[in-house]
């Protein structure tokens, strides 16, 4: 990815953002391509190790949504 | 096959190709302005010009329509080649200085000054207009005149008959030279417009190939036959060159297909009433007057301003908007509809309140209404905290004139307050919250199917038959029914299958259809080998992602054994390939890397189980709609995105392990508890569809509040209708009525509960599959309006008592007054009770029947008979009852002294109080949940504020629970009228059955799991539950610590993430999995 751009992990929940996501591409929304989409059952099942982890890996933000 | 040199490096095509078709496939891109794929290439604009080598000389030539040889060298980016196209590029920026294609593409060329004479055009002269216009079939323009004097137009630059007005060559012109307007008012009087999307309520245009909303079921695009060029003129059909497998037909033809059927239930919905015919609305002039349906799309993220607020006239964002309610409700002298339309008072505070968190604070709403109607579940405290916490204004009035100000924004509103005061504001925007009705063609079907409609043209219904209409066999839900909300509509529709699941119930599995089991190969302890399958879906992810690139690259990652790509990787002859790779190459674990899991997962899964492999060793990745579809413009980051998503899969998938659905033998029997009318029509439901059930009552007889009611808002004779259902039902061999019992214990879960019931001293066990709430309310005992003091202050139940029993001193009564909201709509008790104020109403109506000069007066906050109910309000006036306002901090005061009522209120209009002796007080008294907290520990099932149960989903699952196999309906959810706690008690028995039908149920794979050995029995995992699925042992080897029943779980993980000791683990998401997607970010950013 490029150097000067946030880098950026997500974690969507597979009941609502996932499906928002979903739902943004199918609009042919554009956003940029510098986030990488973990998908997981539920934020409930976000644990803060998963944001710690991400930070650790180089990731300038970590996105939680659900 | 042609083989051909393109920039040094040796391509290949087919004999036929144009230069730039193979070029496009080896990745060259060659500008063009005039080329199109849908038309034959002309070669007008030369901005695709290369350089030839014969193999003697070098010369230009246009790359779209120049056809490749073999032996041939082309070069694209050789100086000789960039100067010639660049010199090209000059003339078109000196002819058209103003076009941004041309702009653009002079800037990627470097050109910043002109040579030549600047001229003034806009046209290019590439000729996509014409050669498009010929391919629909329409002919209507060309290129005219010679030399300079050349340009596109119609013959003689007259109006055409020939243009059909299809807009194709506005669409296609790459300068902005042609649009609607100018086709408009240069080439045909058609008055051509965008096809408007009638989702975006024409806000938005659309496609003549078009998928109807996103979320649209199937998910498939339809051709609007309507707007279709090819059915007007029999061209065009460019759509069918453009799909990859085939599947456009223009052929197709309207089939009558004859079904023969046992019952038929009709949920045709409603029209939003269309305010254009009001003219003092202005709705059809001003362009800032909108209807609540548009609304709802500028204020929908997927709407036409993507949810951000403007007002339509100039785009800006609004300062103040105005909602006007009741427009084509509560109205019989502009329109017919005098019943009211339930839903609007609540949407239109949904609106307001959605507006200002869209817009902030700032903006003003204010609501202009006549009552304000909110009495659903939750509702008044949504209207509550809209009024105080967002500030919404309410204004109890009608605005009367509406002038748009000379600017054309803004409009000015000129109103009376309830005291008398005439104002005039200004909005920029008003929205009218237009009712519901039934469009003309439902009532031809009505009369077709011989159905009774009601005066306000819904399907005609009974209180204790809501759902069936007047022909047997025929059923009705949602809105056709009466106007109604979702859960409202949701449980009308569950009680409209179980009237049909009871009549056809003989008929149950005797179509049903068993599937060949594929014995599951064991591949635990084996080395994981992957395959990977990556998707193009057509064009949709190869047309930006690199799907070779991602195929390639997949191939070098650890584990992976077998890689490949495919056009449609869900087209069924892909999924029997995929599954005999899987078996030939004995692969254990699969990716795909294509569009989503929500809708494709399954799918795949089952391609998986066709192989023998356990579905669970799979993992999908969406390298389309997260990807290809919204990086389109960046083709080079969207497939390293695709990589990484794709080496993030693979990470996961070789941890993956098979998993197990555990079956479960539901027992066939149910409970219900409570003996009122819902619990009643449960059993009754239940027990006519086959299942044994036990109806449990505390009291010593059924009935529950019912049999204190004299008649429904629809005149039934409750009494009679009530023992007619309790002799139904006990003499239904299915059910099994248990009086003067109480729950005493309540063990197990879905399809195994075992339950003890106590009467007296005996105890029962019952051991039964699924369970019903219906436990009901009571009605509040009041304190307050001196209620005791004397025997003519009586509460809305004490009155029906003595209706039924025809009660001689009402006829001495010369007055009565009804005073509403007893209990309700108080800070201690902020919800509306639903009912009283039409049953206040119809009593009131009762009262004046039998004795007409009585003077009859009704004390009131808002008048709230919701639906066709407002039918008896109208009357109640019509008859000359007296209907007075008061405000929450002005209630009226009753007196009882010396035998005699006398209450004062202040009425509304004159301001003043008023001092009126009555015979009779009748108090609508509040309905009270029983906040039976064992009840709800039992079944771990929770309440709200108020004490009633919370549903599953308020929309959605308004009948169920969220932990399985446990049912509600009925006042324990929330006060409601009979019509309605029939219906949500037939929408209890039919989510029941649903898992009645099944004799056994599997769990999902993808559930927690306790380890033990690390479990400290903290009980966190316990009380976080909403499924009430971990719970502590009690036997065996682990006695104590946690264990998560496996049929309950729904795998939402929020144990795992709770569980300090890290003895949980969500299989399909366990932490290893999700942290190895993690690590193999450290590759990607």
């Amino acid at each position: 990815m490029a150097e000067n751009e946030p880098k950026i992990l997500s974690f969507l929940c597979n009941w609502c953002s996932y499906g928002a996501a979903d739902l943004a591409g199918v609009s042919r929304m554009e956003y940029p391509p510098n986030i990488r989409v973990i998908r997981i059952p539920c934020t409930g099942r976000m644990s803060p190790k998963f944001i710690l982890a991400g930070l650790r890996q180089g990731a300038d933000a970590v996105w939680v949504s659900g | 096959m042609i083989t051909f040199k393109l920039n040094g490096q040796t391509v290949q095509g087919e004999e036929g190709q144009y230069i730039i078709h193979v070029a496009e496939k080896y990745g060259v891109d060659i500008p063009t302005l005039c080329n199109h794929k849908a038309l034959e290439p002309a070669g007008m604009c030369r901005v695709c010009t290369v350089e030839l080598f014969d193999g003697r000389r070098s010369r230009f030539v246009t790359a779209c329509n120049y056809p490749i040889w073999e032996g041939m060298e082309v070069t694209t980016d050789s100086k000789l080649a960039v100067d010639g196209r660049k010199l090209i590029i000059e003339m078109l920026l000196a002819r058209c200085p103003d076009v941004p294609a041309v702009q653009k593409m002079a800037k990627d060329y470097g050109i910043t000054e002109l040579r030549f004479k600047k001229g003034d055009d806009t046209c290019i002269l590439c000729g996509l207009c014409t050669r498009v216009c010929e391919k629909m079939g329409a002919k209507a323009i060309s290129l005219t005149g010679r030399g300079v004097d050349m340009k596109v137009d119609t013959p003689y630059h007259l109006f055409t008959d020939a243009c059909i007005g299809c807009g194709a060559c506005a669409s296609l012109c790459p300068t902005g030279h042609i649009t609607l307007d100018k086709i408009n008012s240069q080439h045909t009087q058609l008055n051509t417009q965008l096809i408007p999307s009638e989702y975006d309520m024409g806000l938005k245009g659309r496609k003549p190939v078009y998928v109807p909303y996103a979320q649209a079921v199937p998910n498939t695009p339809a051709i609007d036959r309507d707007v279709c060029v090819h059915f007007k003129t029999g061209g065009c059909q460019i759509c069918t060159e453009f799909c990859g497998v085939n599947a456009i037909d223009h052929t197709m033809e309207d089939e009558i297909v004859e079904v023969e059927v046992g019952s038929i239930i009709l949920a045709p919905g409603f029209k939003p009433f269309d305010p254009s015919q009001f003219d003092a609305y202005g709705y059809s002039k001003h362009p800032n007057v909108i209807t609540s349906m548009e609304m709802e799309r500028y204020l929908s993220a997927s709407g036409p301003t993507a949810g951000h607020l403007v007002r339509p006239s100039d785009h800006q964002e609004p300062k103040k908007v105005a909602w006007f309610q009741c427009v084509g409700s509560r109205d019989s002298n502009r329109c017919d509809n005098s019943y009211c339309s339930s839903v609007c008072c609540m949407y239109a505070i949904k609106e307001a309140t959605i507006a200002k968190e869209h817009a902030g604070d700032d903006l003003d709403c204010a609501i202009f209404f006549m009552d304000m109607r909110t009495p659903g579940k939750e509702f008044e405290r949504f209207y509550d905290t809209a009024k105080e916490k967002h500030g919404v204004r309410f204004v109890r009035s009608r605005v009367h004139t509406i002038d748009p100000l000379p600017n054309g924004n803004e409009l000015s509103l000129r109103y009376v307050t309830e005291d008398g005061k005439t104002i005039v504001e200004e909005f920029d925007m008003i929205v009218l919250s237009i009712g519901l009705e039934t469009p003309p063609e439902l009532v031809d079907l009505a009369n077709r199917l011989d159905i009774d409609l009601t005066p306000g043209n819904f399907a005609k219904t009974e209180s204790f038959n809501p759902v069936a209409t007047s022909r047997e066999g025929i059923f009705v839900c949602g809105a056709f029914q009466g106007p109604k909300d979702i859960p409202q509509s949701v449980i009308d529709a569950s009680a409209a299958a179980a009237a049909a699941g009871e009549m056809l119930t003989s008929a149950r599995n005797t179509l049903t259809q068993s599937k060949e089991v594929i014995p599951e190969t064991n591949v635990v302890g084996e080395r994981p080998k992957i395959g990977v399958f990556v998707c193009k879906c057509g064009s949709n992810i190869a047309g930006v992602v690199d799907v070779p690139a991602v195929r390639d690259y997949a191939a070098s990652l650890p584990y992976v054994e077998f890689v490949t790509d495919s056009m449609y990787s869900c087209s069924q002859d892909t999924q029997e390939t995929m599954a005999q790779i899987i078996k030939q190459k004995n692969l254990n674990r699969v990716v795909v890397a294509a569009c989503t899991p929500k809708t494709h997962e399954p799918l795949f899964q089952e391609t998986l189980i066709n192989a023998g492999l356990n579905k669970y060793l799979f993992e999908m990745t969406n390298i389309r709609n997260h990807d290809s579809w919204v990086h389109k413009n960046n083709p080079e980051m969207a497939t390293e995105k695709a990589k990484d998503l794709v080496r993030m899969a693979v990470a996961k998938v070789a941890l993956m392990e098979p998993l197990i659905e555990t079956e479960l033998t539901v027992n066939q029997t149910a409970m219900v508890i409570g003996g009122g009318i819902a619990g009643l029509t449960t059993a009754q439901s239940l027990a006519n569809q086959g299942y044994e059930t036990h109806l449990i009552e505390q009291n010593d007889n059924l009935g529950g509040q019912a049999v204190n009611l004299f008649h429904t808002a629809q005149g039934d004779n409750i009494q009679e209708k009530l023992s007619e259902l309790i002799t139904s039902v006990k003499k239904n061999d299915n059910v099994k009525v248990h009086l003067n019992t109480k729950l005493t214990n309540v063990d197990g879960f879905v399809g195994s509960f075992k339950s003890t019931l106590t009467s007296g001293d005996n105890s029962e066990e019952l051991e039964h599959g699924i369970a019903v709430l219906a436990t009901g309310a009571a009605p509040y005992t009041p304190t307050e309006y001196s209620y005791g003091k004397n025997p003519n202050i009586l509460t809305a139940i004490e009155l029906d008592r003595k209706l039924i029993a025809d009660d001689p001193m009402l006829s001495k009564l010369d007055s009565a007054l009804f005073i509403q909201c007893v209990g309700s709509r108080e800070p201690e008790r902020m919800y509306c009770s639903r009912v009283c104020c039409t049953h206040s109403i119809e009593n009131a109506l009762e009262l004046k029947k039998r004795n007409p000069d009585m003077n009859v007066y009704i004390v009131y906050r808002d008048i709230r008979t919701y639906g066709e109910k407002e039918y008896l309000y109208r009357e109640a006036r019509e008859k000359g009852i007296i209907f007075i306002r008061y405000a929450l901090d002005n209630k009226p005061v009753v007196t009882a002294k010396d035998g005699s009522i006398t209450v004062t209120v202040t009425d509304h209009v004159l301001g003043r109080p008023m001092e009126l002796t009555v015979d009779l007080v009748s108090l609508a008294t509040a309905i009270v949940p029983y906040r039976d907290e064992k009840l709800a520990n039992f079944f771990k099932v929770p309440m709200n504020e108020d004490g009633f149960f919370i549903e599953k989903h308020a929309k959605l699952g308004p009948s169920e629970f969220a932990t399985d196999g446990t049912f509600l309906c009925g006042m324990a959810h929330y006060p409601k009228p009979i019509d309605e706690s029939i219906a949500q008690a037939k929408a209890a028995a039919s989510r029941a059955v649903t898992l009645l039908s099944q004799k056994t149920i599997f769990s999902s794979g993808t559930i927690a799991e306790v380890e033990p050995m690390k479990c400290a029995a903290c009980g966190v995992c316990v009380s976080v539950c909403p499924y009430s699925a971990p719970s502590f042992s009690t036997e065996g080897r682990f006695a104590g610590k946690a264990e998560i029943n496996p049929v309950l779980c729904k795998g939402c993980g929020l144990c795992v993430a709770s569980c300090r000791s890290g003895a949980i683990h969500l299989k399909g998401f366990d932490t290893d999995q999700i942290f190895s997607q993690i690590f193999e970010l450290e590759k990607a950013i």
